[in-house]
């Protein structure tokens, strides 16, 4: 028997949707069940878990997430004894500048190089950089911690290993959602073991994870690829399909693996908060932001958006605020031009929401106008996904200009017949945003409740579907490159 | 009794595992209705193994190995080379074609006393290898003496192709240097607008194979060979390696469908 796949293996994390890690939770849950009831031993076991998740998808970088902990603990600690404002000022400016030095190395070496040389004209061989995993997420984790300590918000955390329990908690590490240490240490220094309701409600949601991640994004990603790998061989309505296929791989990518997060979380006995609520929803585009990646909104409007101002200090710096807030979005999912883009159309879709505001709020609130605004609101972050999902300007507005110039009816009904599951559950993924919650909790309510044998069929159903729809191997997440 | 949650969900996991297990020790997806299957799961294969190396291939692996610096710098002539029966480092390169083809392949690369490293990006093309240097980052790393690249499919439809991607191909080609190599054709599942005739005579004679003509059948998205009929495109390449390619190497068919590669890397549509 060969234990080869326990091995590190840099670059590529430990997917919650893959086999491996399940097979890992055949020996992890069953400890832990013994555990738990000793918080110290609880704390150990599973940072160790985590630990061991880090290392086996980035090697020795793992190290560098210890190294973090240890760094922020220490400053925290020291910010908070310390009476001195300047002092105070110098820890937390000295912490944030060596978390985001960690973090603009690992992402922004390459980029800021390759945009130096060909300002200069030079040759580049861009360095071996390999990714630590979770770095940009636990960064945050660890700056917000930090901040708060600073800001009277929470008191320092006493001991190492709890901190290091919460910023290596494996739920979060790949792709967040970026807990904040203000609402995870309570949860942990008060730990209750879950209930048998909470276990289950868990692992629904963490099933509801895996079909948005591995039934629809992985399947939708495949038609998506294809498409956006040779824009220029495509129809309108093909271009068309696969910018709105990856709004929705998107969504049903990242809320997938947020779902599985909170879900591992809940059964553990932590409450992750939500991360994602129904974004396509949205009739504007703040709406949008506060149903779309809550964690990572909540974290720039708390930690950036304020700190330059907010809308303290007059309209037009709000203004200038909500778009720097933006971009700073926009540079931390990636360095590349495209992000800047993306982030940058965000922070001016928000500023004109804001100009527009008055005078939308005298519009009467019809039925008409609200599906104008939905729609209006869709085709504004449908768009900016284009530049997200693709590697270059030039690319995007080809994509885009080819949607509309090379648009034919004629396409329609030969794509629905060739791609009927793609066309049906991309039906499904939009749907689904406009089924009333209640459906949804009853569903819910109704696992959570059943007999453990139905349990036991929704689980092989669930795992049935997923060998059924994606490819051989697991795709990587979107946001795990992030 | 009343167990405890997390006892009563292992409980569940390990059942579920043990039914999956089982079923996939059938190996061969359940047959349904109208020509559809039921996916068994690989839970044995991952296990297990789908192979191994023999004795025999492994003996001859550790003693006939040649200095891997000979093959790296030394070039290589423009004619068939005799079979070079030694133990091969493969590095694998391509797209999401990878996903069905490198299974295979590392039953074969087992089964012959090959190691085999893939690097699968997905939607990749010429253009996105041609502009990186990661090609010649792998072969720093891995120190292959064997290269096997199948590009080409998100290229199917590109215009005025030679203009657009011809430098992009040949900067592969630089980075692959002396190192033999075959390069395996897209599964075209429309005509292409020149991809295949670029490759065909860009490439040395005898390093490309064809793939355009054979049959696939497809999976759901239209496009890739389902696992099964990119296995059977995998067992033409090698049979065409072994008795065609410039540079054969062993290949014997090897008895388990597929199998565990040495090593493997994926990367995203947009990673630089």
């Amino acid at each position: 028997m060969n234990f080869d796949f326990l091995m590190p293996t840099p670059g590529v994390p430990l997917m919650m949707s893959s086999g491996l890690f399940w097979g890992l939770m055949l020996v992890f849950l069953p400890m832990l069940a013994v555990l738990q009831s000793r918080r110290r031993a609880m704390t150990v076991f599973v940072s160790v878990f985590s630990l061991y998740c880090a290392i086996k998808g980035s090697g020795v970088l793992a190290m560098l997430m210890l190294l973090t902990a240890a760094m922020d603990w220490t400053a925290a600690h020291a910010i908070a004894t310390s009476t001195d404002v300047g002092r105070r000022r110098v820890m937390l400016g000295a912490s944030v500048a060596c978390s985001v030095g960690l973090l603009a190395y690992f992402k922004y070496a390459n980029f800021a190089l390759a945009t130096w040389h060909d300002i200069v004209g030079g040759n580049f061989a861009p360095l071996d950089i390999i990714l630590p995993v979770g770095i940009s997420f636990y960064t945050f984790r660890s700056i917000s911690y930090v901040v708060d300590v600073y800001r009277g918000k929470m008191k320092p955390v006493n001991s190492l290993l709890d901190y290091a329990f919460y910023l290596t908690f494996f739920p979060c590490m790949v792709a967040g959602p970026i807990v904040r240490a203000v609402d995870f240490m309570p949860q942990l220094y008060d730990y209750r073991p879950a209930t048998a309701s909470q276990v289950w409600d868990g692992l629904w949601q963490f099933l509801l994870g895996v079909v948005k991640k591995c039934v629809f994004a992985d399947y939708i990603a495949q038609y998506v690829n294809i498409v956006y790998g040779s824009p220029s061989g495509y129809s309108g309505f093909e271009l068309l399909v696969a910018v709105l296929g990856f709004s929705i791989q998107i969504y049903m990518d990242f809320a997938g693996y947020s779902d599985m997060a909170i879900g591992m979380g809940r059964i553990m006995g932590f409450d992750l908060g939500v991360n994602f609520n129904l974004p396509y929803r949205s009739l504007n585009v703040t709406e949008f932001w506060r149903r779309w990646h809550i964690s990572l909104s909540l974290w720039l409007r708390d930690y950036v958006y304020i700190t330059l101002g907010g809308n303290r200090k007059g309209r037009l710096r709000q203004h200038l605020n909500l778009l720097a807030t933006m971009l700073v979005g926009g540079i931390w999912h990636g360095a590349n031009w495209n992000f800047i883009v993306w982030g940058a159309g965000h922070g001016v879709a928000l500023c004109v929401h804001k100009l527009l505001l008055p005078r939308l709020k005298a519009v009467e609130n019809t039925r008409i106008v609200t599906i104008a605004s939905g729609f209006a609101t869709f085709v504004v972050v449908t768009l900016l996904w284009v530049f997200f999902a693709t590697p270059d300007t030039a690319t995007a507005w080809s994509i885009i200009s080819g949607t509309v110039s090379r648009f034919d009816v004629a396409y329609i009904p030969v794509l629905i017949s060739r791609r009927p599951l793609l066309c049906l559950l991309m039906t499904i993924a939009m749907v689904s945003h406009f089924i009333p919650m209640t459906y949804s909790d009853r569903a819910r309510h109704m696992f959570v409740n059943t007999s453990w044998w139905l349990r036991l069929v929704v689980l092989l159903v669930v795992v049935q579907l997923v060998l059924q729809v994606s490819g051989s191997d697991v795709h990587p997440f979107l946001y795990a490159g992030f | 009794m009343k167990l405890k949650p997390l006892i009563s969900l292992s409980a569940m996991l390990l059942l579920a595992f043990s039914i999956m297990f089982v079923v996939s020790l059938r190996r061969e997806n359940i047959p349904l209705w109208d020509g559809a299957e039921l996916t068994v799961p690989t839970i044995a294969d991952e296990l297990f193994g789908s192979g191994g190396v023999t004795a025999d291939t492994a003996a001859m692996a550790t003693a006939d190995k040649p200095d891997g610096n000979d093959v790296e710098t030394a070039p290589i002539a423009n004619v068939r080379q005799p079979m070079d029966t030694t133990a091969k480092t493969i590095l694998f390169i391509g797209d999401s074609m990878l996903d069905g083809l490198q299974p295979r392949m590392a039953a074969y690369a087992a089964h012959n006393g090959h190691k085999l490293y893939g690097v699968r990006w997905y939607s990749s093309t010429t253009e996105v290898w041609g502009r990186s240097t990661r090609l010649a980052q792998f072969i720093k790393q891995y120190n292959p003496d064997y290269v096997l690249v199948c590009l080409g499919s998100n290229e199917l439809f590109v215009r005025d192709i030679k203009s657009k991607r011809q430098r992009y191909l040949d900067e592969i080609l630089s980075q692959i240097g002396s190192l033999p190599y075959i390069w395996i054709g897209p599964p075209n599942w429309k005509d292409d607008t020149g991809i295949n005739e670029m490759l065909e005579s860009t490439c040395r004679k005898g390093s490309f194979y064809l793939s355009k003509n054979d049959t696939f059948q497809r999976a759901k998205d239209g496009a890739h060979p389902t696992k099964a009929s990119a296995a059977l495109w995998c067992d033409r390449v090698c049979d065409w390696i072994v008795n065609t390619s410039y540079y054969p190497i062993r290949l014997d068919k090897p008895i388990e469908k597929y199998g565990k590669s040495t090593g493997t890397v994926v990367l995203q549509p947009n990673q630089k």
